[in-house]
């Protein structure tokens, strides 16, 4: 039996493990003492690696290039040399006819790995000549880079996962994090183990609210009420560092002149909280000599996001809780490189290491290195705005690699109007996605397992992790096969390896400069920043000696209005949907849906989770069918009948096909970061009288999606000769 | 005293790792290639109520209801733990109704017969089931190694005896600090 050292394709924790292969197949994990899992591992890392197999249990593996000749025909399988000759001519044309910003591309925050995504942005912006290149952080934690970047001067976690273990406080924001991460979630384990007192403010009685000392069920969409308050106690009751607040911030007077009406009876109608609770939460936290502030989606998937984020700073550096050990805010990252994508300047208003497209010297730097006389200096478009700039007739081709916005974005309506209004659509996977079935050229990439490269943990850790097995089919590296593209638009880029791309992007970017592959051999990591050869870990926690990175080295103090969220509930739509995640799944679930131990354990078509009074008022048992319909859609899923939903509220996770609840979401955005408000849609719920005919309706519905996904590369299998205009 | 394994609420999330890692590891080879509905079969279940979530499984009893109410000796003690003799079990239930915790099940399974060395399937054979400890598997209790969060351990006679002895010597200090 082979071991190949790797890092897990699933969450942002970065778990190190082996993968055992037998005659080119993975058998197995064994998991590895890395630096932020020690040893441990949860169910989609010991179950999670059977899809690069191709089992073929939800849809079929890519293994050759498809396309076809126009919307109407099916998919035919093409030779590689056709295939880069289409994409490449057909995306020159777009560029010929519209200019370069009428072509979008994005990055991928999964297995690819960073190597990937720095040779996208690169194509983009040196080959394309646009800045429209972004990734689906943009629906998951883009408000909290937006907001610390502001705030604080960056959007990372401040400090690092090993240290929640040893934190004296945690406030838990908006962030499951027992379904979320589940190997993060033995930290806080631990950290209360030793003592440490926990916060937790989620309308959801979420696992971390049983272990909480305080538990603070707010109101849906009540976020910024609640952390104005928090500042709102901590300077009236004088609970704040003055010290640290006079040295080392900025914007006091205004930040105390907004927060002074948020009093917590102020506050108590719109979150309803009892303001003792409110004052008893911030007494905890001023009073802990540590203390970490942890969130998640629950925080950014808001129109507020934003403003959020930048309130949660707020608290931190009102009680000096940053640049030392075991305190912080902790943004923590969902897809493993999440981190990474961002990290990487697959996002429309930077560089790699975040270096702004604005800037004209940067723009030199990357010019002269990339052998181009220029750059564009026009922040580009995001994801979410793709629908209405389609609609504008301003995007007219799309490149996507390794997201499946057809599954993860909001209102897929809207979504799939977009993809069909393009000219020219690449998708380029490892799996015939929901997407896929919208492109006219559809590319086969290796999976995790099959590539090598470099993934960022969620708390800026660069990690290593080894091919397995042999890639598949025809299946070459998303980065082979970008260059390729490159190479035949006109801009030559080729690479021999991952380690080359990797040394190009540190020669560019000082904060990676000393992040090299040697030293992060086998276990080895480094965390960014890093600019020395001879730093062997990098920065373990930032703003040491509490200098932020903003231009007079001081945090802002930033607090702003509530407002409550876009869409409203009314009879017709009385309830409120917020999206969450299955513990067992992971994103668009493409990957965990193809393992057997996962996929048994959770199937379509998933469940909405809904309080036992609400249900019974609408006369619905448990684990029945029911409609849930929004503004937008409608779809059919089943009850789950539970205390820890409040009342008023039901919950569906993202991951299913069927019950698929963005089918129900709609299109607010938070003003900054274009993220979706996937937390808070008015909807209503449906008993279903003839539930055998409804099982049966999923059961056809289920069957008829799988066909069609895996008809779509089976009657491709065909080679057909090339096309001689 | 026969051994069990315990979960502590305080440290369970929720997330069933132990769930898959039992049916994977009484599963064949324990890849999860052959994980199905069918097959999936836990004996440890992981139960969410509004305030506890936890796992659930055999106690291993030292008068276990379950084997004094098995009419055909199926169930027995061995190496510290209870067992089950799959050969004599005929899925009369009686381990099922008799144990208090829930947690003793009998399902169905094709049977299988080798003739004149031919394996045919003939019809199906009961099974009692529960937990076993992992008692043929090497590595150990599969559940306890693969729980994120160390929610699972195994309690047995030196373990037992190591916290009791820590508890006297807790309340002896305590006394005097009265």
């Amino acid at each position: 039996m082979e071991k190949h050292m790797s890092v897990c394709p699933y969450c942002g924790t970065g778990c190190k493990f082996n993968l055992l292969v037998e005659g080119e197949k993975i058998v197995g994990v064994e998991p590895l003492d890395g630096v932020t899992n020690e040893g441990r591992l949860c169910l989609k890392g010991h179950y999670g690696f059977d899809f690069v197999n191709d089992t073929k249990i939800l849809t079929p593996r890519l293994m050759y290039p498809m396309y076809r000749r126009s919307r109407d025909k099916d998919f035919e399988r093409i030779t590689w040399d056709e295939a880069i000759k289409i994409a490449a001519t057909k995306f020159s044309e777009i560029k010929e006819k519209y200019g370069p910003d009428a072509i979008m591309t994005t990055g991928s925050s999964r297995g690819c790995g960073n190597e990937t995504n720095f040779v996208m942005q690169k194509f983009t912006r040196a080959a394309i000549g646009t800045n429209n290149v972004d990734n689906c952080a943009r629906v998951c934690h883009a408000p909290s880079v937006a907001g610390l970047a502001v705030t604080l001067g960056n959007g990372a976690m401040s400090n690092s996962i090993q240290e929640i273990g040893d934190t004296e406080c945690l406030l838990v924001f908006g962030y499951n994090v027992a379904d979320s991460h589940p190997v993060i979630a033995r930290r806080v384990i631990e950290a209360k183990e030793k003592g440490a007192k926990i916060i937790v403010c989620d309308p959801r009685k979420i696992e971390t609210a049983r272990l909480a000392d305080l538990y603070l069920p707010l109101k849906n969409g009540s976020n910024m009420a609640l952390v104005n308050a928090f500042a709102n106690v901590l300077i009236t009751e004088g609970l704040y560092d003055k010290e640290f607040v006079a040295k080392h911030t900025e914007g006091f007077d205004e930040y105390k002149k907004i927060v002074s009406k948020y009093t917590p009876e102020y506050v108590a109608d719109i979150t309803g909280l009892d303001p003792d609770d409110i004052r008893e939460a911030m007494r905890i936290y001023a009073a802990a000599p540590t203390a970490t502030i942890l969130w998640g989606m629950g925080v950014t998937q808001w129109t507020m996001g934003v403003d959020v984020v930048k309130g949660l700073s707020g608290l931190a550096l009102l009680t000096g809780n940053l640049g030392r050990p075991n305190v912080g805010v902790g943004p923590v990252r969902g897809q493993n490189n999440v981190q990474g994508s961002c990290d990487l300047g697959v996002l429309p208003n930077v560089f790699p290491g975040y270096q702004p497209v604005t800037d004209a010297k940067i723009r030199a730097k990357f010019a002269k290195r990339w052998g181009v006389k220029e750059l564009p200096d026009k922040i580009g478009a995001m994801v979410t705005d793709v629908p209405h700039l389609v609609k504008e007739g301003k995007l007219k081709g799309y490149y996507i690699m390794g997201e499946d916005p057809a599954q993860t974005d909001p209102d897929l309506t809207a979504v799939r109007e977009s993809l069909e209004g393009m000219e020219f659509v690449i998708v380029q996977d490892i799996f015939m996605t929901k997407t896929a079935m919208f492109a006219d050229l559809v590319l086969p990439a290796t999976s995790w397992g099959e590539h090598e490269g470099v993934f960022t943990a969620a708390d800026r850790t660069f990690q290593r992790f080894e091919a397995a097995v042999p890639p598949k089919g025809e299946c070459k590296h998303d980065w082979q096969i970008i260059s390729e593209i490159s190479t035949a638009m006109g801009y030559p880029m080729h690479y021999e390896n991952t380690k080359e791309i990797w040394d190009e992007l540190r020669e560019l970017t000082p904060i990676y400069y000393g992040a090299t592959y040697e030293k992060m051999e086998g276990l080895g990591y480094v965390q960014w920043p890093c600019t020395d050869l001879d730093d062997a870990h990098g920065t373990k926690y930032l703003y040491e000696g509490n200098k932020f990175q903003r231009p007079n080295g001081k945090g802002l103090l930033y607090a702003c209005e509530w407002h409550p969220p876009m869409d409203q509930t009314d009879d017709d739509f009385p309830m409120v949907l917020c999206t969450v995640r299955e513990v067992g799944h992971y994103s668009c679930r493409s990957m965990t849906g193809n393992c057997s131990a996962l996929q048994t354990l959770a199937d379509e078509p998933g469940f909405v989770t809904i309080n036992p009074e609400d249900a019974k008022r609408l006369g619905i048992k448990d684990k029945e069918l029911v409609y849930v319909s929004s503004r937008r859609g409608k779809i059919i899923t089943r009850a789950k009948i539970t205390e820890r939903t409040n009342k008023g509220a039901v919950y569906m996770t993202y991951q299913w096909w069927i019950g698929a609840c963005n089918e129900l979401t709609g299109e607010s955005f938070d003003p900054t970061s274009k993220t979706p408000e996937y937390k808070y849609s008015a909807v209503k719920l449906e008993s279903i009288d003839d539930q055998v005919w409804a099982e049966n309706h999923v059961q056809e519905l289920y069957a008829t999606l799988k066909g069609n996904l895996s008809g779509a590369v089976e009657n491709a299998s065909e080679l057909r000769a090339p096309e001689h205009a | 005293m026969n051994r069990f394994v315990a979960a502590d609420p305080s440290k369970c999330i929720g997330c069933r790792t132990c769930e898959i890692a039992c049916a994977m590891a009484h599963n064949g080879d324990g890849t999860p290639a052959p994980l199905s509905d069918e097959n999936f079969k836990p004996r440890i279940r992981v139960i969410q109520t509004a305030t506890i979530t936890t796992a659930v499984m055999c106690h291993h009893c030292e008068d276990a209801p379950c084997l004094n109410s098995c009419p055909e000796g199926a169930i027995v003690y061995r190496n510290n733990s209870v067992q089950i003799d799959q050969e004599r079990c005929v899925g009369c239930k009686n381990c099922m109704m008799s144990c208090p915790f829930g947690v003793m099940d009998v399902i169905t399974v094709p049977a299988v017969r080798e003739f004149a060395g031919v394996t045919m399937t003939t019809g199906v054979k009961a099974q009692a089931h529960k937990c076993d400890l992992c008692i043929d598997r090497e590595a150990g209790q599969a559940c306890v190694a693969a729980c994120p969060t160390n929610a699972l351990h195994v309690v047995d006679a030196e373990s037992v005896e190591k916290s009791l002895a820590d508890l006297r010597e807790k309340t002896a200090i305590s006394a005097i600090a009265v």
